[in-house]
């Protein structure tokens, strides 16, 4: 009898931890599928873009067979003067759109942080580009707005009494920019606007107080208090500004010769139009490889906030 | 005088959202023209208006087109929640050895160009005769947003207060009634917001659908640049694909601004 208490005892006591451990979150049937998933459809692939990048192989000459080369497609782009103009447009492009957005992204989250009439559709107005595919958008400022023998181009041209300029023809990359800073700006004014809205009203009333202008309390208030809203909306930005296609696919077809070209451009004219297989994965790894580096740069940022989080 | 700065500064903000939109704007109006009233110059407001543009595409099938993209963002962002929201919200609610490092490599997953996997992807599919099918788009695109889904997701979750999800598991419900129940609607915002973003970066992808797809698969901005291709001097015709293009996205957009506003910013900066 008493034996028997004990074994119920001992039984509850060892049942106890028991109990809890199936309680144990199911924390690998929630994360595994996800990382499985998307490990299969984004590294897997890579892997084998570094792999063909090694060979030499062009699809449309299948005389030529299928050989392993080293690192000579990579001699090989490096040697070409037009892999430099590329690279050279990928970061003009990636930073002229990037400094743009910012710059207009703070001016119309500043202008939009204010009461006014009809806000509501303001702001609808400011943000329907994000909307906008860049296909899309790239068919709209090449036909109706850069366009020098129609449209709004030619009808400044005309006014001034100028020769309407041929946009596309002569500032290729500078209208790609143009357009992508359209697309994209609307992204940094929401972000930036949400970090104006939780600035809180009485740091400004105590500086007013100590006599602080509306410039100062922008400069030593309002902008530090962004912080942290520009480094993300910065990363974010750069994740999709370096990647632009659409765009330039629309527009340019990265030309005339390369001045519109950029490294996801010439991946595609390298892989869809040459039919380089090789040559095409060469470009997709340096791609990657500069991606990599630029954020590296805000590498760190990122493990400091989510260190600072997490604690 | 401060009230006239003051409503210069609007006069300006006027100003600045009437040039930003108005290339937009200038696409609907133009739409709505007459061919020979849309590359006129000077550019007019004046004309008698026409929809004999948007009869002539719908009738050439521009529904099937909308349709496949319709299908892509649809599934593939219901794949993308399927695998993001629960790995979301194991980070968030459980305590995990090298979340950080788990969570970065996920968002590091996003910083992988197209360029870095098309190749691979091209002949895989076409070596299984998968290429120019609506699963191949449904696929990557899933992969491409799935990160994204957890990000924000993440940061919703973790706003959540520990305790009420502890209280409902005394009270009996078990893990998946308390998430419906309880969990779910707590971040309903940001989880709209978030599926908004998936389904226009879905509705609106180029590279991909310009590389996986040929004619069966092709989806809206693919089908918008062989249009302009062909008929690109009809500006008219143009402007009314490019409204059927554009206008599923911006309706969304517009309707649900504010919650993408607070699910953005939610979501981006705490990290």
């Amino acid at each position: 009898m008493s034996g028997n208490l004990i074994s119920h005892a001992e039984k509850a006591v060892i049942e106890k931890p028991r109990n809890l451990k199936t309680k144990k979150p199911p924390v690998k049937r929630l994360l595994y599928p996800g990382l499985i998933f998307v490990a299969l459809v984004t590294q897997i692939p890579f892997i084998m873009t570094i792999y063909f990048s090694l060979h030499s192989w062009n699809v449309v000459r299948p005389d030529l067979g299928i050989h392993f080369v080293g690192l000579a497609n990579y001699l090989h782009y490096f040697t070409q003067p037009q892999f430099y103009t590329v690279l050279k447009n990928t970061l003009i492009l990636t930073f002229g759109a990037l400094i743009l957005c910012l710059v207009l992204g703070i001016i119309f989250a500043l202008l939009m942080n204010r009461q006014f009439f009809a806000k509501g559709i303001v702001r609808t107005m400011f943000v329907s580009p994000f909307f906008v595919m860049p296909a899309v958008a790239g068919i709209v400022w090449k036909t109706m707005v850069v366009n020098p023998n129609y449209g709004f181009s030619a009808y400044f041209g005309k006014l001034t009494h100028s020769v309407p300029i041929d946009w596309l023809g002569q500032h290729p990359l500078f209208i790609v920019v143009l357009i992508v800073t359209w697309l994209w700006t609307p992204f940094f004014m929401l972000v930036l606007l949400a970090g104006l809205q939780s600035l809180p009203q009485d740091l400004l009333e105590a500086a007013e107080i100590d006599g602080a202008n509306k410039g100062q309390q922008l400069l030593y208030i309002v902008l530090p208090h962004l912080l942290n809203y520009f480094e993300v909306v910065i990363m974010l930005g750069l994740i999709f500004i370096l990647q632009v296609f659409g765009e330039i696919f629309v527009t340019t077809s990265g030309g005339p010769g390369y001045a519109s070209t950029n490294l996801s451009y010439y991946t595609y004219r390298e892989g869809f139009q040459n039919w380089e297989i090789g040559g095409a994965s060469t470009i997709g790894v340096i791609t990657v490889i500069l991606t990599m580096i630029v954020m590296t740069f805000l590498f760190s940022f990122m493990r400091r906030r989510f260190k600072e989080e997490l604690t | 005088m401060k009230k006239l700065v003051k409503s210069l500064i609007t006069l300006m903000t006027y100003v600045m959202a009437f040039i930003y939109f108005f290339p937009i704007l200038w696409l609907f109006i133009t739409s709505f023209k007459q061919e020979k009233d849309a590359a006129i110059i000077p550019p007019s407001f004046i004309f008698s208006p026409t929809l004999e543009h948007f009869h002539e595409i719908w009738n050439n099938g521009v529904a099937y087109y909308m349709l496949n993209s319709a299908i892509v963002a649809i599934v593939s962002t219901f794949i993308a929640l399927l695998l993001g929201v629960p790995a979301a919200y194991a980070l968030a609610v459980y305590k995990i050895k090298k979340s950080n490092n788990i969570l970065f490599w996920f968002i590091s997953t996003k910083f992988m160009p197209v360029a870095g996997v098309i190749i691979p992807l091209y002949l895989l599919f076409k070596s299984l005769d998968l290429l120019d099918t609506l699963s191949v788009l449904i696929l990557v695109y899933a992969a491409m947003n799935m990160p994204l889904v957890l990000w924000m997701m993440r940061s919703f979750f973790k706003d959540i207060p520990y305790e009420l999800i502890e209280a409902s598991q005394v009270d009996g419900a078990t893990g998946l009634n308390t998430f419906f129940k309880i969990t779910l609607p707590l971040v309903k915002s940001g989880l709209i917001s978030t599926i908004l973003l998936s389904m226009v970066f879905a509705w609106n992808e180029f590279f991909f659908a310009l590389s996986l797809t040929y004619t069966n698969a092709k989806t809206m901005p693919v089908y918008m640049t062989a249009f302009m291709t062909q008929e690109g001097l009809f500006w008219a015709k143009m402007s009314a694909a490019s409204v059927f293009a554009i206008v599923p996205v911006l309706i969304l957009g517009w309707f649900s601004q504010k919650q993408l506003v607070r699910g953005l910013t939610m979501g981006a900066v705490k990290g």
